[in-house]
């Protein structure tokens, strides 16, 4: 726990020191820009995703004065902005996954395909994830992708999006319920954890 | 294997770019930083809030540093991104002097309707039209087009929705400017129910007739509880515009809470008066609406222009680059058509 407390002090500790210094900022993108870069990417594919993570950073630098030192660690907080942001470009996102679901190629995924391994899913799954995660409402698939995605708790997702812990949770809950769904038809006998995979 | 153990796996290839890879952008970020703190006079602290800027910046740049600075300006303008503002949380809301004659009106007029006397054990019967943007792609096209549907709901006073019911009809679906409906969305037209209402939207029994009873009664500590949790920018009051929103659905506030809910919202900043909207059945009235932190779209909560009550919402496009809709399309409206008291669930 310790270990985990000091390294989170450390977030608002270098945005306090960046009001005053602002080349302290630069800590705290090293930190998290490889998360948000990779959680925007995997939602809008490289371009958007460039664009998004240079404006999360610099609106998160311009907003540093009103950020609340309480908090000591900044990852929800610049989810948060990442994720406003990324609204802009909810169009794009949702034709990505309607083209994926109808073709099975993933515009997102193809300048990546020389990596593909184990973890990638079959094709079956993945068109009908597509499709059920283009159906959602975006506040759901928000909620539920930073979950899943960014590994944020469901506290933290409270935070990030600006909504109480039982709306994160309920949105979560159903927008399992609808991947459920889709999944369902590829098997059947598929064993259905009801427990969150992050809490 | 279940859905989010799949949804792990999707697109799980993209790799965690290493620190290395995003020198570049580090660097432009530090560049802009270095700019915009050059540009500012005295130290950080005492530059004023940067909502009170105003400048109108396209987007659709290229990545990149002009991108980048350009952009996050806009967002700065357009309403703060972040969901908390920071220590804004712990400022007080303290509410303005009243503004939107509209609202105020409303609140008036709250006296002078019939209120509804809920026993335990009834349901409340809400009959409503609503109107959305729906977005499909099929065999290689893009279809945008207006879904209707009309609903009537039942639900307990506590708000729990898997306790309650819905019979819904979906109407013929409209084309939205310069598009087409695609033919499967007239498939889709037609009676459902009455079944249960399992779905749950979010609202969970905050918006029960129990739980809003409980709401302030004053309209300052409305206000103060419109935007509990909010920060002090564009986007709190969007948010908070939103929260007024909520309550003007599916729920049933008492008429003090009612009257309250409009005082508060007649304060909320960046309201104003639209004097010709309509609902989602068409009927006519004026407006006080808010437009959205980016300058897309004007949300308007519409009421009936002689008796003040209120209508339902309407959503209109104010600007084509942002919405990349023509300006004027409605992209969304709810009509409230009736509320009222049921001893019994319908049969289903």
């Amino acid at each position: 726990m310790s270990d985990t407390s000091l390294a989170e002090a450390d977030d608002a500790s270098c945005i306090e020191r960046s009001r005053r210094e602002p080349e302290a900022f630069a800590e705290v993108f090293r930190r998290h820009a490889p998360d948000i870069k990779r959680y925007a990417v995997r939602r809008l594919g490289g371009d958007a995703a460039e664009d998004v993570v240079a404006e999360t950073f610099m609106a998160a630098f311009r907003q540093r004065d009103r950020y609340d030192l309480a908090r000591p660690n900044a990852r929800p907080w610049l989810y948060g902005i990442a994720t406003n942001l990324m609204r802009r470009h909810v169009r794009t996102e949702v034709q990505q996954w309607r083209l994926l679901e109808r073709t099975g190629t993933d515009p997102v995924t193809a300048p990546f395909t020389d990596r593909s391994d184990e973890r990638i899913s079959a094709e079956a799954t993945r068109r009908n994830l597509a499709g059920a995660l283009a159906a959602l409402p975006k506040g759901h698939r928000d909620a539920l992708l930073l979950v899943v995605w960014g590994g944020l708790s469901y506290p933290e997702v409270a935070q990030a999006l600006g909504v109480r812990v039982g709306t994160v949770r309920s949105r979560v809950n159903r927008a399992r319920k609808k991947l459920r769904a889709e999944l369902g038809g590829i098997n059947p006998m598929a064993i259905v954890s009801e427990e969150p995979v992050h809490e | 294997m279940n859905e989010m153990s799949e949804l792990e796996r999707l697109r799980a290839e993209i790799p965690r770019p290493a620190a290395a890879d995003l020198r570049a952008e580090e660097g432009r970020l530090m560049a802009a930083i270095g700019a915009a703190d050059a540009s500012a006079p005295g130290t950080s602290r005492a530059r004023p809030r940067p909502r009170a800027r105003r400048r109108t910046l396209g987007f659709g740049l290229g990545a990149g540093l002009a991108a980048g600075a350009l952009v996050a300006g806009a967002v700065v303008v357009t309403g703060d991104p972040s969901p908390h503002g920071g220590s804004g949380t712990t400022t007080p809301h303290l509410m303005p002097v009243a503004s939107v004659q509209l609202l105020n009106r409303a609140a008036d007029s709250v006296r002078g309707q019939k209120e509804l006397h809920p026993k335990p054990g009834q349901f409340l019967v809400y009959e409503s039209q609503s109107t959305n943007l729906s977005e499909d792609n099929d065999a290689g096209r893009h279809w945008a087009y207006l879904t209707r549907e009309k609903r009537k709901v039942w639900l307990p006073l506590d708000g729990d929705s898997t306790r309650g019911f819905i019979e819904a009809e979906r109407l013929a679906p409209k084309a939205i400017p310069g598009e087409a409906i695609p033919p499967h969305a007239l498939k889709e037209v037609g009676r459902r129910g009455p079944e249960k209402l399992a779905d749950t939207d979010g609202t969970g029994g905050r918006t029960g007739y129990q739980a809003v009873s409980r709401l302030p009664t004053d309209p300052a500590k409305m206000y103060e509880h419109l935007y509990t949790g909010l920060g002090h920018d564009a986007r709190a009051d969007w948010d908070a515009w939103g929260r007024v929103g909520e309550l003007l659905g599916e729920v049933y506030l008492p008429a003090a809470q009612r009257a309250a809910l409009f005082k508060a919202a007649s304060a909320i900043h960046g309201v104003t008066t639209t004097g010709k909207a309509a609902d989602a059945a068409g009927r006519k009235g004026v407006a006080a609406s808010m437009v959205d932190p980016i300058g897309a779209e004007r949300e308007e909560y519409v009421f009936d222009p002689k008796t003040y009550d209120f209508l339902g919402t309407r959503s209109v496009v104010i600007n084509a680059g942002k919405a990349k809709m023509p300006v004027g399309t409605v992209t969304g409206a709810t009509a409230q058509l009736r509320v009222s008291l049921a001893d019994q669930a319908p049969p289903v």
